[in-house]
């Protein structure tokens, strides 16, 4: 489903060149809960960026669905990343003010579906994260647990086939974060949505089908 | 994002960070109130004008002064002016440099000159006394004579078309009769003095054919007709030296054909004399107007472009402390121009709410100003305003606020729009 062939990216400032990737190949199935696992450094949020269509790589090319997505405009990244992709992120990036219904219908908006769209899948994505009662709430006024809740309705809103995960549990405690942790492999398991968390949690990684483990640019690890 | 849901979330925004908001939106304000009070005095100074001069007609008519024209010759306070002899041209005109007056001579040479010409006629400047009615009271009389081939609008009766004929203003004319109508083709004695140095006092019996419409000249002025005129200023002004020395005639011609009568105007120009057609005088009155207009304008446009510049340092900050939410949205699919757009209408909605209330607070501030001023000063202004607002200009202040609040939010506007995704997820 999605795949990195020979991946590379060189981040060049002051003349001077980084290589962040080299040479990454990497396949993931569809439905496939993945871990890419590294220190800081490692690279793994490159990737990351890179499969998620965030980024462009300086070499390779990332397919997804036998597309090349590296050839895709600015504009088809951004429906694709709208449309296919959901994403979860350490720091939330929830906007305090509004109500837990705007946060989660964010990518509905965007994509400029009807009310009643936007309506019946906010619903359908609270509940699956068990904030049903909490629509009307501000965000700011939640607990870092339903705070990540509520960014998992966010990713889970539009129906993604991927949903990635950067660093989903490094704000929280180690309840809470399990939690979380339980609510992205149970829709993993359930939906059938492909998971890809991004952690230098190795606990958070042993968990998952599979851990992609980065050192220095390149994959350790391909497979246990 | 649909174009009503981009209006939606930029409003909530700006209500997000509500003093800064508030404070750049009053800047806005005291420019677009300024601009409202400003572009509606210019509007009702126009209205007045139109009022006005739409009073007198005249389709076949030029008015003729002697054409000012000292070649070369400028006032310069280190140099003595060289005295020219008088000039004695072709046609036997007598151009005297020197003083503004038309002789009875040079009048006929334009009368023979121009074979467009029907009637010439001087301005006679007269002076009347009273005015009465059957012994009723007097009232004092501010004469003016109406040219041949002039005509005034009239509330009651008709313009002058023959001799012995006078046109009442409205204030005269209601003293005698609130029924106007009873007025019409009765007789009215006019009476003038001879002479300043003299108490001698003359009366002519004029028949009333008029009562002249609203307006600040015809609230003054009685007219009369251009024989009863001449009657009084030979009287008045026989003994003096200037007898028949006109500062300016009143050309009637037998054509209404526009390129007649600017060959016409030509011909005069090179006979020494400039004219204007009452098309010429109303054009010169309108450009006087946009000119006081315009350069009243000016200063509210410049409060508005320092306002603009608080839009932008608004929306700069903004930009800095919403990159993270920028970067949320560009990562879930928002493309570089809704961002544009979001920010755009940003900057928009603090100019139409600036504006909203700015044309709101001016459009009171300034009928406040009217009912004031018509009820202590201006009794004669009766029907006119100071202040007037018309729906076309309100919607084009609005129009220009929002535009340069637009242009205002350009530039922060772009620079959320290029924002990285990935970098401004991670900004600190």
């Amino acid at each position: 489903m999605l795949e990195a062939i020979n991946l590379s990216k060189t981040f060049t400032s002051d003349s001077v060149d980084y290589e962040a990737l080299k040479n990454v190949n990497l396949e993931i199935k569809a439905g496939e809960c993945a871990a890419i696992i590294g220190k800081s450094g490692s690279g793994k949020s490159t990737l990351m960026h890179l499969l998620a269509c965030l980024d462009t790589p300086t070499a390779g090319s990332v397919m997804f669905e036998g597309a090349d997505v590296s050839t895709l405009s600015e504009k088809e990244c951004d429906l694709l990343r709208n449309e296919k992709f959901g994403f979860v992120f350490q720091q939330f990036f929830l906007n305090g003010q509004e109500t837990v219904f705007e946060n989660v219908v964010l990518p509905m908006r965007i994509r400029g579906a009807t009310q009643y769209r936007m309506t019946q899948n906010a619903m359908d994505a609270l509940e699956a994260v068990g904030l049903k009662d909490k629509e009307e709430k501000r965000a700011k006024d939640l607990s870092g647990g339903e705070k990540q809740r509520v960014c998992i309705a966010r990713a889970l809103v539009g129906n993604p086939q991927i949903i990635f995960a950067d660093e989903p549990t490094g704000n929280l405690d180690s309840n809470t974060s399990e939690a979380i942790e339980d609510m992205l492999f149970r829709l993993n398991k359930e939906k059938g949505i492909t998971l890809i968390v991004v952690t230098h949690d190795e606990d958070l990684a042993a968990k998952c089908e599979r851990i992609i483990e980065m050192k220095d640019g390149r994959i350790m690890v391909k497979d246990e | 994002m649909k174009f009503w849901d981009l209006i939606k979330i930029a409003n909530r925004n700006l209500f997000r960070a509500r003093l800064r908001t508030f404070l750049t939106v009053m800047a806005i304000f005291v420019g677009s109130f300024t601009l409202v009070l400003t572009n509606g005095l210019g509007d009702g100074l126009r209205d007045y004008v139109d009022k006005e001069i739409k009073n007198t007609e005249g389709a076949n008519v030029l008015f003729v002064r002697k054409k000012i024209e000292r070649k070369g010759e400028q006032l310069n306070p280190d140099e003595p002016v060289e005295y020219k002899e008088k000039s004695q041209d072709e046609a036997g005109l007598n151009i005297d440099q020197d003083t503004m007056t038309i002789s009875q001579d040079q009048i006929e040479v334009l009368r023979n000159e121009i074979p467009e010409v029907k009637t010439i006629t001087p301005r006679y400047w007269v002076k009347g006394e009273y005015i009465t009615m059957n012994g009723a009271k007097k009232y004092r009389v501010f004469l003016d004579m109406l040219s041949e081939g002039v005509t005034q609008k009239v509330e009651a009766g008709k313009t002058i078309d023959g001799a012995n004929q006078i046109m009442l203003p409205l204030n005269i004319a209601k003293a005698y009769d609130e029924n106007l109508n009873n007025l019409i083709g009765k007789t009215a004695t006019v009476a003038y003095k001879v002479s300043d140095k003299t108490a001698e006092i003359k009366t002519l019996q004029l028949r009333i054919v008029g009562v002249l419409t609203k307006g600040m000249i015809a609230n003054l002025r009685s007219f009369v007709d251009a024989e009863t005129a001449k009657r009084i200023y030979e009287d008045q002004n026989q003994q003096s030296d200037d007898l028949n020395q006109f500062s300016n005639l009143t050309l009637q011609l037998n054509t209404g054909e526009t390129q007649k009568i600017a060959a016409v105007k030509d011909k005069l120009d090179e006979l020494g004399f400039t004219a204007d057609s009452i098309a010429d005088q109303q054009k010169r009155a309108y450009d006087g107007v946009a000119i006081l207009q315009i350069g009243l304008n000016l200063f509210a446009f410049i409060a508005l472009l320092a306002a603009s510049f608080g839009i932008i340092n608004t929306l700069v900050i903004a930009v800095l402390e919403r990159t993270k939410e920028i970067g949320l949205q560009k990562a879930l699919g928002m493309g570089r121009g809704k961002i544009f757009l979001l920010f755009s209408f940003e900057s928009i909605l603090i100019g139409f709410w600036g504006a909203l209330f700015g044309i709101g607070g001016g459009i009171v501030v300034g009928n406040i100003v009217n009912i004031f001023v018509a009820r202590t000063y201006l009794e004669s202004f009766e029907g006119y305003s100071i202040f007037v607002f018309k729906p076309l200009s309100i919607f084009l202040v609005m129009l220009l606020v929002c535009l340069i609040a637009f242009f205002a939010g350009v530039f922060p506007a772009f620079r959320a729009s290029r924002l990285n995704p990935i970098e401004a997820l991670r900004y600190e």
